[in-house]
């Protein structure tokens, strides 16, 4: 989403058919695992079968069924195939809970305390200072290098910064756009970039005069030279942008058709918008948060502002508070806007569906119907080449309705003490803290841009909370270490069958969680089924919203009637 | 005296009603939907119906006042929309932070400001007069956010691995969780007893951890310095002019007449009078501190009352703004019913009345 | 004038002027009075400086306000100052080598092909001190608009409820305490969000915030005037009240409020700056040294230029007003043996 940080699970494609042939046979049995049960005895196995609601009108989800095959199987079914399948399991919202502490949810002790499997459990979070987690001496893994992590918080970068260098924190995030040479200069410390996975674009409101204008929009792209914005106010590693998806994504389109810095051709066109003497637009409306794909907001303002009064068009800025800005934006109330997009999940559907397909955000007005066409076929279907194909297609239409014009691709960075081993940048913004360490140190600060709202994974949508809770909570699958790649986590083997319609987990034998209990299947059920079904009492979280199971698999059992407006 | 103390005590009443209205005014003026604001992507009509009715928003004005006033005698301050505590939770977590810090800056104000206010006092238009007006004044004119900064820049990176250097936050070593005294005493648990655990050079005392102590008393003097400038210069130029003033009553003329000594007449004759409204400034200063606390919370990193407030007014946090305003004002104005009642006991002038 | 001084300031304002003396002589002699003081004469020094700078301002100033120099300079945004004096005829001797290198880190000596920025560029590439110019007219202009309107009202609210008394006055002072009784700051941050961020909410925050203080003072004057033997005659003679009140009150209860006024200015301007520091002050584009230092405040390290010559100049504009009404509360404070 647009106000969360980062989330870059993986290539569904190229990186799901890896995961579907590193799980094994590819034959047809729905029930093939090697491993005898562990457990004896006294085991009931949990299930949950919904097939029967797949492609009803109630149910917009994908998961048709999930059922504990027995102690350490876990097999889920789907209503269509899913190519990227193990890629969204090992997203952290779908970290694994204990049954006992989920059946608890209500009373809210989740959020403030979630118990894992993880290599560090929550030792203490005190509210608006620190929240320290100690080494889980069970680990079924590597011990973590360190046996203490403290997360603390600061919105000012330099704030950070000067923390770092002074030596009271270890590692910081989002390095302030000019600190990154004073960090690549101190030879204490070490600077690691992140590549962008967002997009920076000024919107409009296509049915707000004089907005409704498509040549108008179109002058305004070919106005913004956004060599200059990049080069001026963004850090190393940004890109000026060249359509709505960012180069991570895999359905971006190398050599896309773009609008170029051509002030000739942006007078040419105000003219035949209406406008040859230039014009007066009223107001760029944004807000001052600081955000990966827009690092400076008001410089950037000003210089729009500035270029666009180059070609003769005036604007006067509005800087809007942080809530009352989205707010606006979510109603349609801004006509000309800066704005931006960080990916939830690596699939051009988190880009374009939420923006411009059918039931998009009233952001941008009406929504143009040749868009919603090709959207909407490209998110059914499975075919690479063919999506690649209609997403070329949005491309070109895009760049003629206009009503969003792509800046820039946002780059940014952490910064570490020199002497911390195994520091690195995750792109999903995940960063492990267990695979560092520190010659004769005992306690890694970590500072980040803000607190968590809540440490209870499935709910959370923040990076600042995600980042936290993935210290402790574990999914059935998970990230290679800096990188998108799908590794085992709580399972270590998974296989499917050749439609990509049935997929089995082999968990691992002998994982407890931080109190103690015993880790089986019916955990991974009860935590799966938790979020699937709205209906369940224990469907309770810091906010019910349970954002990203939605946008993973679709949508939820018993769903709750859709919001107004 | 004490007719003065009931007469007082009688005319705070309208004054604290006076708070309580414009507390809520303030609440409302927030501009923004409440139901929007709290329940963001939740808000259907159904839900803010709900909603609304159990914070009473669909209420006549009258009404809300009215149960607000109610709920505020009985202790209820409402719930964060922001955070998921109480308002009173949260007073009890983020008061203790702006207390201390103001309370250090206070005292750091008090000492620095009166002696140079009686240095300067005593040699009226002198070179050093002007030069502590002068340095004063400096004092007041720059800004707690440059200050702030600076002092960071200087004593937290440039003398770092000196013996002058200070951490740059104002919280405690990352890592450092002191136990609340309550519960090393193994007493029972109540608010009081964990606002006052909040206090972390009270707590580290209370529970004899001195190396807390320190910890505690390094990270708090940087924002504790940047806070005290303003006051400390208003205190100099107080004591100051109070002292002039002092100086060039008869009383004190007799004395020199008499042909005691400059600093005698000073010391023994002048002072006493001339602090008397330096005692009327430490408790108005009560203000400024909590406001300028917002700037050095935001600099040095801690979660106080300030900064918790300004956050509550920018996120439309309804009930924090009322609750954290009304507790301030009311803390504000029975402050200065105390250094009035103070003041009153001291100044001999009032006393014969 | 802080609040903290407001019961001093009260005390001081009861203290009635020496009838005797006519209106003229009064002024005239309280200005002599206080350009006596050396403070006070370095206080409107300063002030002229920054007057000359707000009024002379596009004059003075190399570059536009907006001017953006990315593309016709080819600068990068927060290019350090360049000030073409050389400093190289400094002799070699230790501690003035010292200074020499200071002087060239900050632009001294720098090479006449590079365009010359006395306070370096912005971080959108545009003159520093060009902006510090035209920041004057804004921060002058500000305070004292801010502190205008709430001497206004204040002035009449106190002026009224002095002389009316009974339940209006304490019906006025009541509500005064209230007031009061909020930090000003989080009071000017609750209107400002409540109406939306700019230059103009700014000043009607910081004004409102600060009416209080002026009926206080101005009320204190009035009673002690009341009780003037010259207002008893005029009552006695059946002179009406509001001619009472504009011919003798009001003239006599202008020398307090001049003081606390003057002082009161520098408190607006700290205000109006810590509001842009909290980001309601608005219009980026505009040049005013609040808001210029709020924008740069995280890059204190790596361009302290930024940072450094608006908060000198938020300082200065601060101190001047703060010298000047020192002195002018000497000048006119009763007490003080002349």
């Amino acid at each position: 989403m647009r106000q969360r940080r980062i989330r870059w699970v993986s290539a569904f494609v190229a990186l799901g058919l890896v995961a579907a042939a590193c799980g094994g046979d590819d034959d047809d049995s729905a029930e093939g695992d090697d491993e005898a049960p562990a457990e004896g005895g006294d085991f009931e196995a949990q299930s949950f079968d919904e097939s029967a609601q797949c492609g009803t009108d109630a149910y917009a989800g994908n998961l048709a069924s999930i059922e504990a095959v027995d102690a350490q199987t876990v097999k889920f079914t789907l209503c269509n195939p899913d190519v990227a399948f193990p890629s969204k399991v090992a997203f952290s919202a779908l970290g694994i809970f204990p049954e006992e502490q989920l059946e608890d949810a209500a009373s809210g002790a989740i959020i403030d305390s979630p118990i894992g499997t993880g290599p560090y459990k929550l030792e203490a979070w005190e509210k608006g200072s620190q929240i320290v987690l100690t080494a889980n001496e069970d680990y079924w893994g590597d011990a973590p290098g360190i046996p203490t992590v403290v997360f603390r918080w600061s919105e000012e970068s330099a704030q950070r910064l000067v923390e770092l260098q002074s030596g009271d924190v270890d590692g910081i995030d989002n390095v302030g756009t000019e600190d990154f040479a004073t960090v690549s200069n101190d030879s204490n410390l070490q600077l690691i970039e992140r590549e962008p996975l967002n997009v920076f674009y000024l919107g409009f409101n296509v049915d707000k005069p004089p907005f409704d204008n498509e040549q108008l929009r179109q002058a305004i792209g070919y106005a913004i030279d956004k060599d200059r914005i990049i080069d001026n106010f963004y850090p190393e590693g940004s890109i000026a942008a060249d359509q709505f998806l960012p180069p991570g994504i895999p359905q971006y389109q190398d050599g896309a058709e773009t609008f170029t810095y051509d002030p000739d051709r942006a007078r040419e066109l105000l003219t035949e918008a209406g406008y040859p003497d230039g014009v007066d637009l009223g107001v760029l409306s944004y807000r001052a948060t600081v955000r990966g794909y827009l690092p400076q907001p008001p410089q950037v303002a000003s210089d729009i502002r500035d270029q666009l009064a180059q070609v003769g068009i005036t604007v006067a800025l509005d800087e809007q508070e942080e809530g009352a800005f989205i707010d606006n934006a979510n109603t349609g109330a801004l006509s000309f806007y800066m704005l931006g997009w960080g990916a939830d999940f690596p699939d051009a559907t988190n880009f374009w569906d939420f923006h411009f397909g059918v039931g998009a955000s009233p952001q941008f007005g009406t929504g143009f119907d040749d868009m919603h066409e090709v959207l909407t076929e490209a998110g059914s279907t499975v075919d690479e080449d063919e999506r690649a194909d209609l997403y070329a297609q949005a491309n070109e239409l895009l760049l003629q309705h206009a009503q969003a014009i792509p800046i820039a691709y946002g780059g940014s960075a952490v910064a570490f003490d020199a002497a911390v081993e195994g520091a690195h940048a995750s792109p999903l913004s995940n960063e492990r803290f267990a695979v560092m360490s520190e010659e004769g140190a005992d306690q890694l600060v970590w500072m980040q841009n803000g607190e968590p709202s809540g440490l209870y994974c499935a709910d959370e949508t923040d990076g600042e909370a995600l980042r936290v809770c993935e210290q402790i909570n574990e999914s059935l699958l998970g990230y290679e270490v800096g990188g998108t790649e799908v590794e085992p986590a709580l399972a270590e083997e998974w296989e499917s069958n050749d439609d990509l319609t049935e997929w089995t987990f082999t968990l691992r034998d002998g994982v407890t969680f931080h109190d103690g209990s015993t880790f089986d299947a019916n955990d991974v059920v009860a935590s799966y089924r938790t979020q699937w079904d709205a209906a369940d009492p224990r469907h309770v979280g810091r906010e019910g919203l349970f954002t990203y199971f939605e946008a993973l698999f679709g949508g939820f059992l018993n769903p709750p009637p859709a919001p107004a407006g | 005296m004490l007719r003065f103390i009931a007469r007082r005590l009688v005319s705070s009443i309208p004054v604290l009603f006076g708070i309580l209205l414009a507390t809520f005014v303030i609440g409302r003026l927030i501009p923004g939907d409440p139901c929007q604001a709290a329940l963001q992507e939740r808000a259907t009509p159904e839900a803010c119906a709900e909603f609304n009715s159990e914070y009473g928003f669909d209420d006549p004005v009258f009404v809300q006042f009215g149960s607000y006033v109610g709920d505020v005698f009985r202790g209820d301050l409402g719930n964060s929309l922001q955070e998921r505590q109480s308002v009173t939770d949260l007073l009890i977590d983020r008061l203790p932070v702006t207390l201390q810090l103001s309370a250090a800056a206070l005292f750091i104000a008090v000492i620095v400001g009166v002696p140079l206010g009686v240095l300067a006092g005593s040699r009226h238009n002198s070179k050093t007069d002007v030069a502590t007006i002068v340095g004063a004044n400096l004092g007041v004119s720059i800004p707690v956010f440059v200050l702030g900064l600076i002092l960071q820049y200087v004593f937290a990176l440039q003398l770092d691995d000196t013996p002058l250097g200070l951490p740059a936050s104002g919280q405690l070593t990352a890592g450092v969780i002191p136990d609340p005294f309550y519960e090393v005493w193994g007493i029972g648990h109540n608010s009081l007893f964990e606002f006052i655990s909040n206090i972390d050079l009270l707590n580290a005392v209370l529970i004899w951890r001195w190396d807390i102590f320190v910890d505690a008393l390094q990270h708090l003097i940087l924002p504790a310095v940047a806070l005290a400038t303003i006051p400390m210069a208003i205190i100099a130029r107080m004591t100051r002019s109070s002292l002039v003033d002092v100086l060039g009553l008869d009383y004190v003329r007799t004395a020199r007449a008499k042909g005691l000594r400059e600093r005698v007449v000073i010391t023994r004759h002048a002072l006493r009078n001339s602090l008397l409204p330096v005692v009327t400034v430490i408790g108005l200063s009560l203000g400024t501190l909590v406001g300028g606390a917002i700037l050095t919370e935001t600099i040095f990193n801690l979660t106080g009352v300030g900064k918790t407030l300004f956050d509550a007014i920018t996120g439309r946090d309804y009930f924090v703004v009322q609750g954290f305003t009304l507790v301030v004002a009311i803390g504000f104005v029975v402050v200065n019913l105390i250094t009035d009642i103070v003041y009153t006991f001291l100044d001999p002038k009032v006393r014969v009345d | 004038m802080a609040i903290e001084e407001l019961p001093l300031a009260v005390e001081q304002a009861a203290e009635a002027p020496p009838p005797q003396r006519r209106q003229r002589g009064l002024w005239r002699d309280a200005f002599r009075q206080t350009f006596r003081k050396r403070s006070a004469i370095v206080g409107a020094a300063i002030l002229g400086v920054l007057l000359f700078m707000a009024l002379f301002a596009p004059l003075l100033a190399p570059y536009g306000e907006r001017e953006v120099l990315i593309d016709s300079e080819g600068l990068q945004p927060r290019t350090e100052p360049c000030i073409h004096l050389s400093v190289n005829w400094i002799p070699d001797v230790p501690v003035l080598s010292t200074l020499e290198s200071f002087l060239e880190s900050n632009g001294f000596s720098c090479s006449p092909n590079e365009p010359q920025h006395l306070m370096g560029l912005d971080g959108n590439a545009r003159d520093v001190f060009s902006r510090v110019l035209y920041g004057a007219r804004v921060s002058l202009g500000a305070s004292v608009a801010a502190v205008s309107f709430a001497v206004a009202v204040g002035a009449a609210i106190g002026l009224i409820s002095g002389f009316v008394g009974g339940r209006v006055d304490n019906g006025a002072m009541r509500v005064m305490d209230v007031l009061l009784a909020f930090p000003a700051l989080l009071l000017a941050i609750a209107i400002v969000t409540a109406r939306g961020p700019g230059l103009f909410n700014a000043v009607l925050a910081v004004s409102v915030v600060t009416i209080p203080v002026y009926a206080r003072v101005i009320r204190s004057r009035v009673l002690s005037v009341r009780e003037q033997d010259f207002v008893s005659a005029d009552r006695a003679l059946g002179v009406s009240r509001p001619r009472i009140l504009s011919h003798r009150v009001l003239p006599n209860s202008l020398t307090p409020l001049v003081v606390v006024a003057t002082l009161g200015i520098a408190t607006a301007v700290l205000e109006l700056a810590a509001l842009s520091f909290v980001g309601l002050g608005g219009d980026p584009d505009t040049a005013e040294w609040g808001r210029m230092l709020a924008l740069e405040r995280n890059q204190i390290f790596t361009s302290p230029h930024l940072v450094f010559y608006p908060g000198l100049m938020i300082m200065l504009n601060v101190l001047a007003f703060n010298l000047i009404g020192d002195g002018l509360r000497d000048a006119l404070d009763p007490r003080l043996n002349r």
